[in-house]
């Protein structure tokens, strides 16, 4: 049986909390309680969970500079800097 | 992940300080690809990041002297392409993407407020994404196809590990309309995961 208090929608409204761990405690107990007798939400919430975690490949990702960008990226600034030079 | 092991990061510092040619060369050579990779997450039209990554090179020679060299420089590079990047797209971008693009990744609910369909679980670890090129295609379409509104705080968030409330303070919002949207940008990625990883939302 589905807990009558809390159902799909309000669980699914309250995952960033729930993952941040900044819900209240009720409704921490609510949610593990609607969690424990509704397999659907339990799907939603680990590919919930998965998709904000598998986002994390992008930090720090190195993407090709084309040799002519980098230099279009040189000329740049030292045009920049000579313009600033006379100080 | 930044490859910061092959420059002397003492050296570059002093020869940016000194504003030497070969620093500045040295600073292209070895950080556009981490800052160009940092600045693709905001904004997928190569020109657009050229653009953004230029004024971010060019920010990070003229602030040098402001860098407290007992910090880690990438991080400090990359806080100045971030804030370049969400400036740049605050200025530029254009038509808005329809709402009706974000709503149709929400889940359905029934009267009653009861999942509508059937949901599959799947999990995916990290690894396996940065193994799977197609699946990181998909993760990185996902999160381009996402609106500006959606994407930066999401991008802020889970990308750069960015608080809510750094987030709501760069972005001028609310911390309730942050977490708003990044719930959305999040059901919205989950939602084109599961349409490529079992076909069904």
């Amino acid at each position: 049986m589905k807990n009558d208090l809390m159902k799909c929608r309000d669980c699914v409204d309250l995952l960033l909390d729930y993952l941040d761990g900044n819900l209240d405690e009720k409704t921490q107990v609510d949610l593990d309680e609607h969690f424990s007798a509704c397999p659907p939400c339990v799907n939603f919430l680990e590919t919930y969970k998965s998709s904000s975690e598998v986002t994390t490949v992008l930090r720090d990702q190195e993407v090709e500079v084309p040799a002519a960008m980098e230099e279009r990226l040189r000329s740049f600034l030292r045009e920049q800097l000579s313009a600033a030079e006379p100080k | 992940m930044m490859n910061a092991n092959s420059i002397d990061t003492q050296e570059l510092l002093d020869g940016l300080k000194a504003q030497s040619a070969l620093a500045v060369d040295n600073l292209v050579h070895h950080y556009s690809r981490p800052l160009f990779g940092v600045i693709l997450n905001y904004t997928k039209n190569p020109s657009d990041a050229e653009e953004i990554l230029q004024d971010t090179l060019l920010k990070i020679v003229r602030k040098i002297d402001t860098f407290r060299a007992e910090s880690d420089i990438w991080p400090w590079m990359k806080r100045i392409a971030v804030n370049n990047s969400i400036m740049w797209l605050r200025k530029h971008r254009t038509a808005r993407q329809v709402e009706t693009q974000m709503d149709d990744s929400l889940p359905q609910f029934s009267r009653d407020g009861e999942l509508q369909y059937p949901v599959f679980g799947w999990s995916v670890d990290p690894e396996e994404v940065i193994l799977n090129s197609e699946l990181s295609g998909q993760l990185y379409e996902a999160i381009q196809s996402l609106p500006y509104e959606y994407r930066v705080p999401l991008v802020l968030r889970d990308i750069e590990g960015y608080s809510i409330k750094q987030i709501s303070s760069l972005l001028a919002l609310k911390e309730a309309t942050t977490k708003t949207r990044i719930h959305r940008a999040r059901l919205f990625v989950r939602n084109k995961l599961s349409n490529y990883l079992d076909g069904t939302p």
